[in-house]
Parts: C-alpha cells; structure tokens; sequence
C-alpha cells in the first residue's frame, strides 16, 4: 500500500563497522520483496532503518510520503508491522494480549496503564488470529507455544496493526522446512489479499526464488543485484555471497542445487 | 615423578597466585580483628552459667491476663508492616522505572533516583523511626512512615534491578509496532520484570515485619514497645509469649507468601 524509497542510506556503528555503504532502493507499493546476503551483509540493519529501530548514519528512508526521522518514529510505526527471526512476543502475556500490542499505536497511554482496549481492538486482534489459524490457542501464554506458532502470533500482530508495510527479519531462520514455508506462504498471503507492502530478509535462495516479486542482493553493505527473482543465476549468486574477492566455495555449489 | 602425586590445575602445579594472596589476606584481616571486637574465649565461657540463668527465668508461667494486649499489638505490628509496604510499593515502582538505566527517561533522572534510593536507605529504620517520632510523636504513624521511607529505597532499588535484566528483543517487538513511552513500560517492560517483582515485595514484607517488630524500641508503635519493657522491667512472664508470637507470626507468612509465590509465577 505504500511505497519505500531508500536513498544513500550508510550506516557505521560506534565500533567502527561499516554495515552499510550508501545503499539505495525503491521497493513499489504491495511487492513482496526479499532482501538477500550473507551474514553480516547488512540485510538487518538495512531493515531496521525503515522502521528507525536503526538510524541511518547518513541518506535517508521514506514510507509513502512520510520521512523516517525520529520525530515521526512513532507515525512511522504506526503503519510499519514487523516480524522477527525470534519472534519477539512478549513471554508472559497471553496470545490474544500480545496480538492486542499491536494496537497500541491506537490507543492512549491512560487506558494502556490498566491495559484497557476497545471491543473494535479485540475484533481486530481475533480476525488476525484468524487468519492465522490460531484461535483456539487465543488466551494461552505465549511462551509455552512452538516456534512456528509464535511466528504465526507475531504474524497476527502485525497484521492486527493494519499496517501499510510488513517488515519480516528472517522470519524462518529458527523455524524448520515444513514451517517456513507456512510462514513463507502466510506472508504471500498477505501482500496478494491485503495489498500490504513486504520485505523479507532470507537466507535461502530457493525461498526467494518461489516467493519473491523482486530480490535485492546485498554484500558487505553495497546492493550487488536489484531485479527479478527469475534474474538470479549462478553468476549473479556468486557477487551476492562472494566474500573478500575469493572465488565462492562449495557451500554455493550447495545451495544453487538445491535451488 | 609418580603419576598420582597431587597437583592444581595451574601450569606448574602449585596453588595460582591470585586466590592464595586473596585467601592470606582474608587470613590476616580477621587475625587483626579479634583483639579489636574483645573477642574473649575466657569471658566466653565464664558467661556460660549467666546464660543458662536467664533462659532458666524465661521458663515461667506466662502472664495470661497479658495475651489479649499481646494479640492487639501483634496485630498492630502486622498493620504497620502491610500499610508501609503497600505505600512503599506504589512509590517504588514508578522510581523504580526512573532507576533502571535502560527504563529512565533521561540518564540525569537515572542518576538522580539512583542517588534518591541510596539516601532512602543509608540509615536504618531505627533510625528514621526516631527522626519522624521527634517530627510527628509517639505511635505507629512515625513507624509507618519509617518504614516506608526505607522500604522504597530498597524496593525502588530491586525494582530497576529487574527492570534492567529484561529481554531487550521482547521490548524491540513492542516497540517496533507504534507503542509509546508509557506503553512499552507497561507491556513490554513490566510482565518481564513481574515475577522478579513479586519475589522482591514477599522478601520485603518479610524484611518489615522483622523491622515493625522492634520499631516500638524508639515508641514508634508495635510489639517492640512491651518487648523493651519487658526486659526491663525483667517481666520474664511476658518475655517469652512476645518471642514466640514473634517467631510464629514471621513463619506463618514465610510459608503463606512461598505458597503465593509459586502460584503467581
């Protein structure tokens, strides 16, 4: 539903790491985008400046019209849901509360003291947990369920958001094959019936390749390839994992067959 | 060599140099310390038949016409004990928020709370307890807020405590969805640090009682008022009724607040 353009974003830590070297990307309204790398690429931090849980050391994000800056940080997230590779739910609070967390940008800070929501809140969060197929899971504590579930609980707090983007940071890195590609299938899900703009960070190619509209390959911080998902051949995997100029070795070789 | 001999895991075998310089140390400072406390193994011993004199007074038949006041100031022990906790506890955790570095709004309120908690509980309660009972009189008011003003320092400490050790990546996923300030803290901050909390404010009830049981020394109210006088006026017959109401009022609520506990947590 809306559009990201990413500009000369650099990031540089405070210990001197360069994370990212001025990348720059449009990612069109309602695309299902993945963003693909090795370790330490830079994938996370690229994400995390489009909602500001990372500030760009120089250049600039913009969601639709509206500039991420720390003024608009809480705007921002407002309209941007995310889901993390350890999902990120609150561990003591019930399934239904955590999805309910979503609604937090809606409502004020007085009620929120004594946890106070609005029926319409409720709804919502039940409609999101139905659409994840975890309803009857709904008052349990979020904790004492499967990775996959919580994925699914931290899916159905995004969406209870009604966010205009969903950002997902390897949301199947701790999840097994037959999982992710339920989790994989709900995000697809997502961005073809509600329109909802989504970048996902992977590490399997194969993954990106079935699911993706559009891939971004990044290394050591700088975009390597920026097109179609059918665009990604040997030569163009090898300039995404190639590291310090030597010749990719067999894990490649791996991950291309299994492609 | 012979392969059984004795030896410490250091490269040669012999005791590392840090623990054993710690260890003289330790040594040395308490051999130090004994001529200074008038530690006396002879006036250890000659005390010996004293003592089992006085336990042998303590062996009398309680003053029953006493019990009855005796339950009152009991239970006016137990009140100051939950109303001073209670005050305490609702001041504490909004200091405690303030006190916890990665909660505080600003690391100036940090540092000051921080400061704020660390005068609170400087001075014991005794000591407090003297201080309001020359600014408000004699009676339990003083004591309570002694133990108030003590309580939230160490409770307000405790609190920020647990608050510092809460996962950061349940905060992210709160915070990463438009949560506010005051939000975040309330569901992201506060179920984490909860069972920490209730651990803290059981430990404390426990902590007060002790401390309401003696604040009556300074006429702040309570039992320690008849247990002083009782002494002094070598009231053997009431002496041992008060340790003992002491003693099974302090398990019954050990025992009641494990059993809360684990059904909290």
């Amino acid at each position: 539903m809306s559009k990201i353009i990413i500009k000369d974003v650099a990031k540089r830590y405070a210990n001197g790491f360069e994370a990212l070297k001025g990348v720059s990307a449009e990612i069109p309204a309602g695309s299902f985008t993945v963003i693909l790398g090795p370790s330490g690429a830079g994938k996370s931090t690229l994400l995390r400046t489009i909602n500001g849980l990372e500030t760009p050391t120089s250049g600039s994000v913009q969601i639709g019209e509206q500039p991420v800056t720390h003024a608009s940080l809480r705007e921002v997230r407002a309209q941007v849901g995310m889901v993390f590779q350890h999902f990120n739910l609150v561990d003591r609070l019930s399934v239904m509360t955590n999805v309910l967390t979503g609604r937090l940008s809606h409502r004020s800070w007085l009620g929120s003291l004594l946890y106070l929501f609005q029926r319409g809140d409720m709804d919502i969060a039940h409609d999101a947990l139905i659409r994840v197929g975890l309803t009857d899971k709904a008052w349990n504590r979020a904790d004492k369920l499967s990775g996959g579930q919580q994925q699914r609980v931290g899916i159905a707090r995004a969406l209870a958001q009604q966010p205009r983007v969903i950002l997902a940071d390897e949301p199947v890195a701790s999840l097994d094959p037959v999982t992710s590609e339920e989790i994989m299938g709900l995000l697809l899900e997502i961005c073809t019936r509600d329109g909802i703009t989504i970048v996902v960070n992977l590490h399997q190619v194969e993954l990106a390749k079935r699911f993706a509209d559009r891939v971004i390959g990044l290394n050591e911080g700088v975009v390597v390839y920026d097109g179609v998902a059918s665009g990604l051949d040997r030569a163009t995997l090898s300039r995404i994992y190639n590291r310090n100029g030597d010749q990719v070795d067999e894990q490649l070789e791996t991950m291309l067959a299994y492609a | 060599m012979s392969s059984s001999k004795l030896c410490w895991p250091t490269p040669n075998g012999l005791p590392a140099l840090g623990p054993t310089a710690v260890l003289a140390a330790c040594v040395a400072l308490l051999a130090i310390s004994v001529p200074a406390v008038e530690l006396d193994l002879v006036r250890l011993i000659t005390a010996i038949p004293r003592m089992i004199e006085f336990g042998g007074h303590l062996l009398v038949m309680p003053d029953w016409e006493y019990l009855p006041t005796l339950g009152a100031n009991m239970l006016q022990t137990l009140e100051m004990t939950f109303l001073a906790t209670s005050i305490a506890l609702v001041i504490s955790l909004p200091l405690g928020v303030m006190a916890a570095a990665n909660a505080s709004p600003h690391p100036a309120v940090f540092h000051a709370t921080r400061n704020l908690l660390t005068l609170m509980r400087a001075l014991p309660e005794l000591v407090w307890a003297l201080v309001f009972v020359s600014a408000v009189g004699l009676g339990p008011l003083p004591g309570i807020m002694a133990l108030s003003f003590v309580t939230v320092g160490f409770m307000g400490k405790f609190f920020a405590e647990s608050i510092e050790v809460v996962d950061a990546r349940q905060i992210e996923g709160v915070a990463a969805h438009g949560a506010g300030w005051l939000q975040l803290r309330t569901f992201a901050f506060f179920p984490q640090a909860f069972p920490d909390f209730v651990g803290t404010v059981m430990y404390i009830l426990d902590h007060n009682l002790r401390a309401a049981a003696i604040l009556g020394l300074v006429g702040a109210g309570g039992i320690g008022y008849d247990l002083v006088m009782a002494m002094r006026m070598f009231d053997y017959d009431r002496l041992l009724p008060i340790a003992l109401s002491i003693y099974v009022v302090v398990t019954v609520l050990d025992r009641l607040s494990d059993r809360f506990r684990r059904r909290l947590i």
